[in-house]
């Protein structure tokens, strides 16, 4: 008897709550249609938790920036004001988590437009944007497999990484020397570095050790692996993964009396490396560009607003600038074609869109063109040589083709 | 020859910290019974909470490591009330379940608290020791020393104390034990605790020459795990020298044949010890 009455009680309130969704449902339905303009949803899925947080934070920022400084200024697409919004989602860096969470932010909120943060996400993302669902996927990531695959949906925005490497090379081997050590991190991404490297250092006629990458991650002394690059009596060593481990890096091989030069790949920035070791154990590197750096028309606005958000200490990079950048790109795009919900619109809008964005949102290396394959070009893409006083000296890269 | 000496240094240094990390581990397994997962969290914790006090409340620095050692063993003991003790009648997939759990618990409360970003410890500790031609740094001689004292203290702590000798007493035999009026609960609580308290020594000895990260622990909880089953589940000299074997075999593969079979030699080791003898080097526990 007892339980006959406990397992009604159990249904009726599980009616209760169904209807009480229900309810909300239509209520948000209706709130939505109803309200001054319309609300339209950018999507972004990226690790915010696990091993990649920091980095997806670091997007985050960057977009949820570009998104309240758009609301500011106001947005008007075919003539009624829209109002954007960001949906986040984490994906722990797993690319499967990455396509799902871009399948559901595109079907249940229509999301037009989703933000990812890395490779093989993009790729995943990639197999679903234009046929089963329809979005357009804002790539952050400078591995030129993206606009190989010949996505129509897609726009890469950082510069293609193998751009850097024969700047790099020429530039370390001047102030360092022909022999070279790699001591990388072995993420694919950092593989494909190295790779890059080792062709553009052999090319210029140096002379390669043995491979000592290690994975940045796991080691939990770096002494080790230093040591042994160092045996090889190298005048200039590549490394790179994230700034802080690589900065350790650095600083231990400048301890065990490392005097030649730095490669560093473009995921470590030298500024923020130099919050965790002295600037004096960063000399003689090239490497990319800082964000405090650039010298475009937003980029003092962005390092302050940058600062109130995220704290003094915290040093912008370009995953943050370069995303703000993005966005706003994408919402002018919306303007431009009138739409907010047809992502080939959008995606065909960009390269009418550019030369219109507002300068305070050119902060980092502005493009000026858009490839067909959705790749954005900054005509005057820089790195940097930080020398022996510690300043950083603009070094000019010329771009290299997406082309395989 | 240099070379040599320089990461036999570097080895014996990585050593002190993987024993001190899976002594832990190995006590926990004997008294329990059960492979607590959730251990490289506990070493993350560790370290953030040094790294708390001696940044941000600006203590010294083997002070903030004494502090929050003291503060991990309450961690520990409460990890074992509200945690493991509830489940102690379950079956073991329970135990394993409710321990990875705990170590997503542990990681998103430092990511909540600290960020994600990675934080780095300085430490008093400067300098460069030569030794036979070998440049190696003051840091990592005091983490060879504090790991043999730290070791030699609890080789004391178990033989010769009342409390020590009962998580002896327990790991040989639990209802043996029982019998003559030990408490196995309260043992449980003291083995958590301790192994806390020994993770977050090592973690705040080796927290100034790495990074501190939410997931720090991660890697360190495999190589751990592969030590402690290299020396045999539940075994103390089997934890230190399994520590020190894998942590200078890693170093010396690292260096005469390459990286990526320094990083893959722990679990080779593990695949050859688990075909060859199962129990370990040192067998003892695993009887029942």
């Amino acid at each position: 008897m007892n339980s006959v009455s406990r397992s009604r009680r159990r249904r009726l309130s599980a009616a209760a709550v169904l209807g009480a969704i229900a309810l909300t449902a239509t209520a948000c339905g209706g709130g939505g249609g109803s309200g001054e303009g319309d609300t339209v949803v950018i999507g972004y899925t990226g690790p915010l938790s696990g091993g990649g947080a920091a980095y997806g934070e670091n997007v985050k920022i960057g977009l949820e920036m570009a998104i309240d400084d758009l609301n500011a200024d106001g947005v008007e697409v075919d003539g009624n004001p829209v109002t954007l919004e960001l949906k986040s989602l984490d994906d722990k860096y797993a690319p499967s988590t990455a396509a799902s969470n871009a399948q559901r932010l595109a079907d249940q909120d229509k999301a037009p437009v989703v933000v990812s943060p890395n490779a093989g996400a993009i790729k995943a993302i990639q197999q679903i944007n234009s046929g089963r669902s329809n979005f357009l996927v804002s790539a952050y990531t400078s591995d030129p497999a993206i606009v190989q695959a010949d996505n129509p949906l897609t726009m890469m925005i950082p510069p293609n990484f193998e751009s850097y490497a024969e700047e790099f090379s020429e530039t370390a081997m001047e102030h360092g020397g022909k022999k070279l050590a790699l001591l990388g991190t072995q993420s694919e991404y950092g593989q494909q570095w190295t790779k890059s490297i080792k062709d553009a250092w052999s090319e210029a006629g140096g002379k390669i050790g043995g491979d000592n990458s290690v994975d940045y991650a796991t080691v939990s002394d770096f002494a080790g692996p230093v040591s042994k690059a160092l045996s090889e009596k190298p005048d200039a060593i590549f490394v790179g993964g994230p700034s802080q481990p690589t900065a350790l890096i650095m600083e231990e091989a400048r301890k065990q009396g490392f005097k030649g030069s730095f490669l560093v790949m473009d995921q470590a920035k030298l500024d923020e490396m130099a919050t965790v070791t002295k600037l004096d154990n960063l000399k003689n590197s090239v490497g990319v560009l800082p964000v405090s750096e650039y010298e475009d028309p937003g980029t003092e606005d962005f390092l302050k607003k940058f600062a109130e958000k995220a704290g003094e200490k915290k040093v912008p990079t370009s995953e943050t600038a370069l995303n703000y950048q993005g966005i706003a790109i994408i919402a002018k795009a919306m303007e431009a074609a009138g739409t907010t919900d047809d992502p080939e619109k959008i995606r065909e809008a960009i390269s009418e869109a550019l030369p219109d964005v507002d300068d305070k949102y050119k902060v980092n290396g502005f493009p000026d063109e858009i490839t067909e394959q959705g790749h954005l070009l900054n005509p005057n893409l820089e790195a940097t040589f930080l020398n022996e006083d510690g300043k950083y000296t603009k070094v000019p890269i010329e771009q290299v083709s997406d082309e395989k | 020859m240099t070379l040599f000496i320089q990461q036999l240094f570097n080895g014996l240094a990585l050593g002190g910290v993987y024993c001190l990390a899976a002594i832990g581990l190995t006590l926990v397994f004997g008294v329990l019974r059960i492979p607590n997962l959730a251990h490289g969290a506990l070493y993350m914790l560790g370290a953030y909470i040094t790294y708390f006090f001696l940044t941000t409340v600006g203590v010294p620095y083997i002070a903030a490591i004494g502090i929050a050692a003291i503060m991990l063993f309450i961690v520990g003991v409460g990890l074992e009330r509200l945690v493991f003790h509830p489940l102690r009648n379950s079956p073991h997939t329970h135990h394993m379940i409710a321990a990875v759990g705990a170590m997503f618990f542990f990681q998103a409360l430092a990511q909540a608290i600290w960020g994600a970003d990675f934080r780095r410890m300085d430490t008093p500790i400067t300098g460069e020791l030569r030794i036979l031609g070998a440049e190696i740094s003051a840091q990592r001689i005091v983490i060879i020393v504090t790991a043999v004292i730290v070791l030699a203290l609890l080789a004391l702590f178990i033989k010769r104390s009342i409390h020590g000798q009962t998580i002896e007493a327990i790991e040989q035999d639990r209802v043996g034990a029982s019998l003559v009026g030990i408490n196995p609960s309260m043992v449980s609580m003291l083995t958590l605790g301790l192994s806390a308290l020994l993770a977050t020594i090592a973690a705040g000895l080796v927290a100034p020459i790495n990074l501190l990260s939410p997931t720090m622990g991660d890697a360190l909880n495999l190589k751990v795990f592969a030590i402690i089953i290299l020396g045999g589940l539940g075994s103390l000299p089997g934890a230190i020298v399994g520590g020190f074997a894998l942590a200078i075999a890693e170093t010396m593969t690292a260096t005469y044949i390459s990286s990526a079979v320094g990083e893959a030699v722990a679990f080779i080791v593990l695949v050859a010890v688990l075909a060859i003898k199962p129990n370990g080097l040192f067998t003892k526990a695993v009887q029942r």
